[in-house]
């Protein structure tokens, strides 16, 4: 397999949450987007571990990690959102603009 | 602590405490702040008078100094009194003309809403004059010699309610500011560089001068602040728009004491002055200038203190001319004399003003006859000694000053001072004629000046108490005018360089000569005002060309008006420009510039998150792909 296929699909993911992060304006659709991007952190992190030479584990370890972090921040984000709705009845960031220059 | 010492510090101690009560305490009770200011100058009168008993008649001198600062290897600063024949005498005068204005004052302001603030200023007066006058040392003088011209200034413009005062008052501060900025660097310079402050010192050091001093250049500079206070030569014009201020002011500071400070200061430091002997040949000629010249605007002015004014100016020259020839006697007897029969004249015109609501000499005489006799008295009696009448006091000081004169210059100086004291005959009986006898059919009379400066809301006709409190000063002025002449030998042996005195009725050919000019000057006085049927027209009014010339102080205001004070305003325009066009648009610049750039900055926190994160993720991927273009290194 060539190390560019898992970058390639790896940027690619990132995109596609990155384009995601930017483009909805829904905070669901923001953090799961911000989990695609975080997704492909974790495809680079074991693509390069096990590519470079070193030892694979230790990718992987990290991978797992990233996925239990990850999990742990949806659960914080969710609430925060859920938190957000009670206190204005939306959870659009266009309309979240109180602290607005 | 000797008794002498104490006396002087009690005589400079009751005016300022009276001062501090009434300007503190006592604003809105005039009655009570009226007995504090003569208390204190009672105070003040007793003991300069037994200073002079103790110090001028026996003839000692002494300093009596402790020191408040000292300086490492400097001269320190220190305060004190001197006891000389000189200072005593003249706190005597000081004190004495202070307590008549001020008896004299509660008849004259009575009902002012001021009158209470005018005897805390009168007190004040009398502190800062005391003190010039006993100042042991020049710093401390410079600081009373600054206090005395403050006192001008807020008794000038006492009544500041009115535009002409205060403009007066700001004229005369500044215009003698301008010769006191000399004075400052004189002093200055004296101290740095003989290292001692106290006048006897410097006195002894000025003769035997130390390297890097120079005699003249200090002289000089001294002369400046002495032509500014005692209103000389080029800075005299505020004198007589001075008389702005109430009558028994004028009499006091403008033409009695305060201006004498001046003549006063050279017979202090006559010893320094005396070894620039250029500088003194400089001051013979501008005094004389200065009363020729003063001499010529009384004869054509028609308001009577203005007269007054510039009789004064022209007597200050007289002591002035006497020093600069060298003989401290005469000038400072001319000073005591003339502090005396002046004072008489100005109290007695303002018995007339009060009177006639005016100080137009020609309303003043179509005004209904004056029931009061004192004020015809003292300005009958004080006229004589002003011509300089056999036996009255300006008689025999103006003898002893043109006599020191002879002796010492001579010539053309000596012939014109002569001329002088003949005009000053004439413009005096001038005064003296259009005064009093003006029974002449009343014609209506233009106003070309403004009139009488009066007390807001004075009662019209005079309680006697008021009318006795003016009276009794007069008199006894009056009678000092045929007593003062006297003492012409006190003064000459008392007074450094010591003259011989022949006794006061000692007539020489000078005399006779100064004699036959005064009655030549009373005669043409009769002529032209005193006969019926005169014109009262004099010889310098009926050419109008003199007329103006010598009415607006020879166009000297005129000239500082186009040249200095025109540059001065042209300056204050251009630095104010400069204030507010490149300075606060500077400023101004600063501050909207932060503004606009705040505004602009806050664009940027536009309250989308998601530009946030567009603009975190650019520079991350900026930063990216610099890092990957230089591996790190710039």
């Amino acid at each position: 397999m060539s190390p560019a296929l898992y970058l390639g699909f790896a940027t690619l993911l990132f995109g596609v949450g990155l384009y995601g992060l930017l483009q909805r304006r829904s905070l669901v659709a923001m953090l799961i987007s911000l989990e695609l991007m975080l997704a492909a952190v974790s495809v680079n992190v074991v693509a390069l571990t096990s590519l470079t030479g070193h030892d694979a584990s230790m990718g992987q370890v990290v991978a797992l990690i990233l996925v239990g972090v990850a999990a742990a921040e949806t659960a914080i984000g969710l609430s925060l959102f859920v938190a957000i709705h009670r206190a204005s009845h939306s959870i659009d960031v266009e309309t979240l603009s109180e602290l607005k220059g | 602590m000797t008794g002498t010492v104490l006396a002087a510090l009690a005589a400079q101690a009751a005016p300022l405490l009276a001062c501090a009560l009434i300007l503190i305490f006592l604003r809105g009770r005039p009655r009570v702040a009226a007995g504090t200011a003569i208390a204190a100058l009672t105070v003040s009168f007793a003991a300069a008078a037994f200073l002079v008993w103790q110090v001028a008649v026996p003839n000692t001198a002494a300093v009596s100094q402790t020191l408040w600062l000292p300086v490492q290897g400097g001269a320190g600063l220190a305060f004190g009194v001197i006891l000389d024949p000189l200072a005593v005498t003249m706190a005597l005068v000081v004190a004495a003309i202070t307590l008549a204005v001020m008896v004299y004052s509660t008849g004259y302001m009575r009902g002012d809403p001021g009158f209470a603030r005018y005897f805390g200023f009168l007190a004040l007066f009398g502190w800062a004059m005391l003190g010039l006058v006993l100042a042991s040392n020049l710093l401390q003088l410079l600081v009373f010699w600054e206090l005395v011209g403050l006192a001008s200034f807020l008794l000038i413009g006492f009544w500041f309610e009115r535009e002409a005062p205060a403009a007066a008052a700001r004229k005369a501060f500044l215009m003698t500011r301008v010769g006191d900025v000399g004075f400052l660097l004189g002093v200055l310079l004296l101290i740095r560089a003989l290292g001692v402050a106290t006048i006897p010192d410097v006195l002894a050091a000025a003769t035997s001068p130390a390297p890097g001093f120079t005699v003249p250049l200090v002289a000089f500079l001294l002369l400046m602040g002495v032509v500014g206070k005692s209103a000389q030569g080029p800075l005299f014009t505020w004198l007589p728009d001075a008389m702005e201020g109430p009558t028994p002011v004028s009499a006091l500071l403008h033409s009695a004491t305060m201006v004498a400070a001046g003549v006063f200061l050279v017979a202090r430091l006559h010893p320094l002055f005396a070894a620039a002997p250029g500088v003194m040949q400089g001051l013979l000629w501008l005094a004389l200038v200065t009363a020729l010249a003063s001499a010529t605007m009384a004869m054509v002015a028609n308001d009577i203190k203005r007269v007054l004014a510039y009789s004064s100016i022209s007597q200050l020259s007289y002591m002035l001319m006497a020093l600069a020839a060298g003989s401290v006697a005469a000038g400072f007897f001319h000073l005591t004399t003339h502090a005396g029969f002046k004072a008489l004249l100005f109290l007695s015109s303002g018995i007339f003003i009060h009177h006639a609501h005016s100080n137009d000499m020609r309303e003043i005489a179509g005004h209904e006859p004056l029931s009061q006799k004192a004020g015809v008295i003292g300005l009958v009696a004080g006229s004589l000694a002003l011509a300089g009448v056999i036996p009255f006091a300006g008689y025999f000081s103006k003898e002893m000053v043109l006599g020191a004169m002879g002796e010492k210059v001579g010539g053309v100086v000596l012939a014109l001072a002569y001329l002088g004291a003949g005009l000053t005959a004439y413009y005096t009986f001038r005064m003296v004629f259009l005064t009093l006898r003006g029974q002449t059919p009343r014609r209506p009379v233009a106003r070309d000046i403004a009139p009488a400066a009066h007390a807001a809301g004075h009662e019209e006709h005079f309680p006697k108490a008021a009318e006795a409190a003016m009276a009794w000063p007069v008199l006894a002025l009056a009678a000092l005018t045929l007593v003062l002449g006297y003492l012409g030998g006190f003064f000459a042996t008392r007074l450094s360089p010591a003259l011989p005195h022949e006794g006061p009725f000692h007539v020489g050919g000078g005399a006779l000569v100064a004699l036959a000019l005064v009655a030549a000057g009373i005669a043409l006085a009769w002529y032209e005002f005193g006969r019926a049927g005169a014109l009262r027209l004099g010889f310098a009014e009926r050419v109008p060309a003199l007329k103006s010339f010598f009415g607006d102080n020879w166009y000297l205001d005129r000239l500082y008006k186009a040249t200095v004070i025109r540059w001065t305003l042209a300056l204050s325009r251009a630095a104010k420009w400069n204030d507010h066009t490149v300075l606060d648009g500077a400023s101004d610049g600063v501050a909207q510039g932060t503004v606009w750039g705040g505004r602009i900055l806050s664009m940027v926190q536009n309250g989308f998150v998601q530009a946030y994160v567009a603009v975190a993720i650019s520079v991350v991927a900026a930063l990216g792909i610099w890092l990957t273009r230089t591996g790190g290194l710039p």
